[in-house]
């Protein structure tokens, strides 16, 4: 049976891991995940939860012991955050080449040094060349909806491939927000049990995929994978709004767009506060619009393309930084290459905020509207780049 | 299937072996056989270590150059 | 039967093929196709060693394999996968050399300790990182040449069968290809327990060592003649010597290696005292509590 209470985003990510009947847990604690750990181990003392939870010694392990039992035929998922993800990363990179659909929760949490217990991106979009998909959740709700949804995928025979399901630490893991659990039958009947046709490490049924030498063969198809997700993302979210009444527009989600000029577009949980911004600004009669950027990895290059014949300015929130990169933050990069072809392209405007974990206010959101706008209207963009948190934007901390 | 690359090859002289089964036992690569027939050689895979050869107690195990007739 | 299919028979039957990559004379698949004859064919083998995938690619039971600073862990989820399907029937190896099992990813193997692991955890030791060309490692003997300790090295091997025992986990023992009945018993002895099982192998590598490959297994032999590599069982935290010979010259076991050859007359004294004074304290011990 389904029921309805408020819950923080790390018990969220809890209950998801349950409903989706995930049989090996290997973790280690680093806040702001902890708490997710926590309520998993609690579901499994009380019975309501069976899973092998292996508390192991490190996220390099962590990792390990997924990809083992994930080889060997078991659903798997682990967390973590921030250094404990940097820790982490020579195991990141095996399964996706070893085409292993594990999921795991990045609670995002700025890095040391110059970082604190609270998010910026970088700990997970450091991640994008590993070969894992890489979705961002708004709130509690979407991260329950958003795990049952990452297994559906990853272990998609059109897919496999690993699924990081990403959201900020302390904004959504410890703040609590509605969240309808549904009943186990209904996630049974959305997410079939785990069976891998590549793998099989049982010695009457041994298989393992053979890559053969020529290695950039194996790496293209990894590249074909992340391909394919996309659709594979997208359908999975029409098949789950169809069965729970819920969706997230797959790769991207445009909100108040109806003939907008110009957009923001954002990455989890400061979505939240740029929906009321932009609801006001729309009353004030400004035709700036939203788009919350769900799905990082496989880049939705196609959609914003469409987008960008739509909207002639484009205002990039990025809560992250590339030092001395080509021009701002990761996702101002890829959409630049990905708007590159376009005869006729629209404004890009790049704004870092949001850095160390400190709060994205709405006073910052109506700045970054207001500079696009005006970007528009002047029909050019005066600063490419700016560092929002250095500007005194009159905010009363 | 490649083939070994080695200096030499142990020969067994049967009538010489007691049937310890020593060179079987501590043969690396599993080249060498302990069979009814007596001792047998898997030149394909031999490595031609000498060990069979070094541990044979009654030296029924010799290492021949490759290509010496 | 011809010869071919006698032999294809025969590997077949041991669980690993010939024609591996190891060097002539490696201990290396020597000890694999001992420990596969006590093993069985329901076997996962996690891991690499020695000098990587040389043997471990001729396997033929299941074998999964990331990298050498993975030890243990993979293991640790592979076995919880069988648990979680209830697949006891199947035995985990973790297998690593050396530098994995005592540098790299010591703390891997001594949480999977801690946690009582239900696998098998074997360190194939070489006494060195052979695999990228003979550097030094936490298991490298005192006064071994290699190239990063180019007038020996300088401290003494860490004792990690003992360090294991110290966790108290059920069961740890030292084997040698050059005892292959006592090596046999003693993986089939860990087959049967269940928990974190700790074998330690250190196997002859003609090449790293500097000797010809036919004298590997004698080389080996010799090491346990002479007590620098003792055969012991820990077994629920009780010593047992398994094999007690009478005591050689460690000059001989030193002498009989290019790496040991430009040890002074001192220091091979040195190693002496230190060799005795260890075999004492084992034969003293011998069927008591190491576990204080
Ligand atoms: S020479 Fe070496 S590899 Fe060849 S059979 Fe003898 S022991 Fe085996
Ligand atoms: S070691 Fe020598 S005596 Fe023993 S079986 Fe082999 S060839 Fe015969
Ligand atoms: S270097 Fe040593 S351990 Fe490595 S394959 Fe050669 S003999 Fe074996």
């Amino acid at each position: 049976m389904s029921f309805t209470r408020m819950m923080e985003g790390n018990e969220a990510a809890a209950w998801g891991v349950k409903l989706s009947r995930v049989e090996v847990i290997p973790v280690y604690p680093i806040t702001p995940q902890t708490e997710l750990i926590s309520a998993i181990a609690s579901m499994i003392a009380s019975g309501e939860m069976k899973a092998q939870y292996i508390k192991v010694e490190g996220e390099h392990t962590a990792m390990a012991a997924a990809i083992g039992a994930s080889a060997a035929g078991a659903r798997v998922f682990t967390s973590s955050a921030a250094q404990g993800i940097l820790y982490m990363e020579e195991a990141l990179w095996m399964p996706p080449g070893m085409r292993l659909p594990i999921v795991m929760c990045i609670v995002n949490r700025a890095l040391a040094p110059l970082g604190g217990l609270r998010p910026d991106h970088n700990d997970s979009l450091l991640q994008r060349d590993t070969g894992w998909i890489q979705l961002y959740c708004e709130n509690s709700q979407e991260v329950l909806d958003t795990i049952i949804q990452a297994y559906r995928i990853g272990e998609d025979r059109r897919v496999y491939l690993p699924v990081a399901v990403c959201y900020d630490g302390y904004f959504v893991s410890a703040t609590a927000t509605p969240v309808t659990v549904p009943g186990q039958e209904e996630v049974d009947r959305f997410l079939p049990p785990y069976k891998h046709e590549l793998y099989s490490l049982m010695p009457e049924d041994y298989r393992r995929p053979q890559w053969g030498t020529n290695i950039a063969r194996a790496r293209y198809e990894v590249q074909k994978a992340m391909e394919r997700a996309k659709g594979v993302i997208e359908e999975v979210d029409r098949s789950y709004r169809a069965s729970f009444g819920r969706g997230y527009d797959g790769l991207l989600e445009e909100y108040s767009c109806e003939d907008a000029e110009a957009v923001l577009i954002t990455m989890g949980s400061m979505t939240g506060t740029a929906r009321d911004v932009i609801d006001e600004m729309r009353e004030e009669g400004r035709r700036i619009g939203l788009v919350k950027m769900r799905c990082f990895r496989p880049f939705p290059s196609e959609e914003l393309r469409e987008m960008a014949k739509r909207y002639h300015a484009i205002g990039v929130v990025d809560r992250n930084t590339s030092y001395g990169s080509a021009g701002g933050g990761i996702i101002a990069l890829e959409i630049a290459r990905a708007l590159y072809p376009l005869d006729d392209r629209p404004l890009l405007l790049d704004f870092h905020v949001g850095l160390g974990g400190s709060d994205v206010t709405m006073n910052q959101i109506r700045y970054m509207a207001d500079r696009v706008l005006e970007a528009l209207d002047r029909g050019k963009v005066e600063e490419e780049v700016e560092w929002v948190e250095l500007l005194d934007l009159g905010e009363v901390m | 299937m490649s083939q070994v690359v080695r200096a030499f090859r142990p020969v067994v002289d049967n009538d010489k072996c007691i049937r310890c089964g020593n060179c079987q036992t501590f043969c690396p690569e599993g080249t060498v056989l302990l069979t009814g027939e007596g001792v047998i050689h898997d030149y394909r895979y031999c490595t031609g270590c000498g060990i069979c050869a070094n541990e044979c107690p009654v030296g029924a195990i010799e290492m021949v150059r490759e290509g010496a007739g | 039967m011809d010869k071919e299919k006698i032999f294809e028979e025969h590997y077949k039957r041991s669980l690993i093929r010939a024609g591996t990559a190891c060097c002539p004379g490696c201990g290396g698949p020597l000890f694999w196709r001992m420990a596969l004859e006590a093993l069985g064919p329901k076997t996962i083998i996690y891991g690499d060693g020695p000098c990587a995938y040389c043997a471990i690619r001729n396997i033929l039971v299941p074998t999964l394999g990331i990298h050498f600073s993975f030890v243990a862990d993979g293991a640790t989820g592979i076995a919880a996968a069988l648990a979680a399907k209830g697949r006891d029937d199947i035995t985990v190896v973790s297998s690593a050399g050396d530098g994995a099992t005592a540098d790299i990813s010591f703390n891997k193997v001594s949480a999977a300790a801690e946690r009582n692991e239900n696998i098998i955890q074997i360190c194939i030791d070489n006494e060195a990182y052979m695999n990228t060309g003979i550097q030094k490692s936490g298991l490298t003997p005192f006064g071994a040449w290699t190239t990063t300790t180019p007038r020996g090295k300088e401290t003494p091997k860490k004792r990690i069968p003992m360090i294991l025992a110290q966790h108290r986990v059920p069961y740890v023992a030292t084997v040698s290809v050059a005892y292959p009945a006592d090596l046999k018993a003693k993986i089939a002895k860990a087959k049967g327990i269940r928990g974190f099982k700790y074998i330690h192998s250190v196997i002859p590598c003609p090449t790293g060592w500097r000797f010809d490959p036919a004298k590997s297994v004698e080389v080996v032999r010799l090491g346990v003649q002479t007590w620098a590599w003792p055969l012991y069982e820990v077994e629920n935290g009780i010593l047992r010597l398994t094999v007690k010979p009478k005591a050689r010259p460690i000059e001989e076991y030193l002498m009989a290696q290019g790496r040991f050859r430009h040890l002074t007359k001192e220091e091979i004294e040195l190693i002496q005292r230190e060799v005795d004074e260890e075999r004492h304290r084992l034969l003293e011990y011998d069927g008591k509590s190491i576990i204080h």
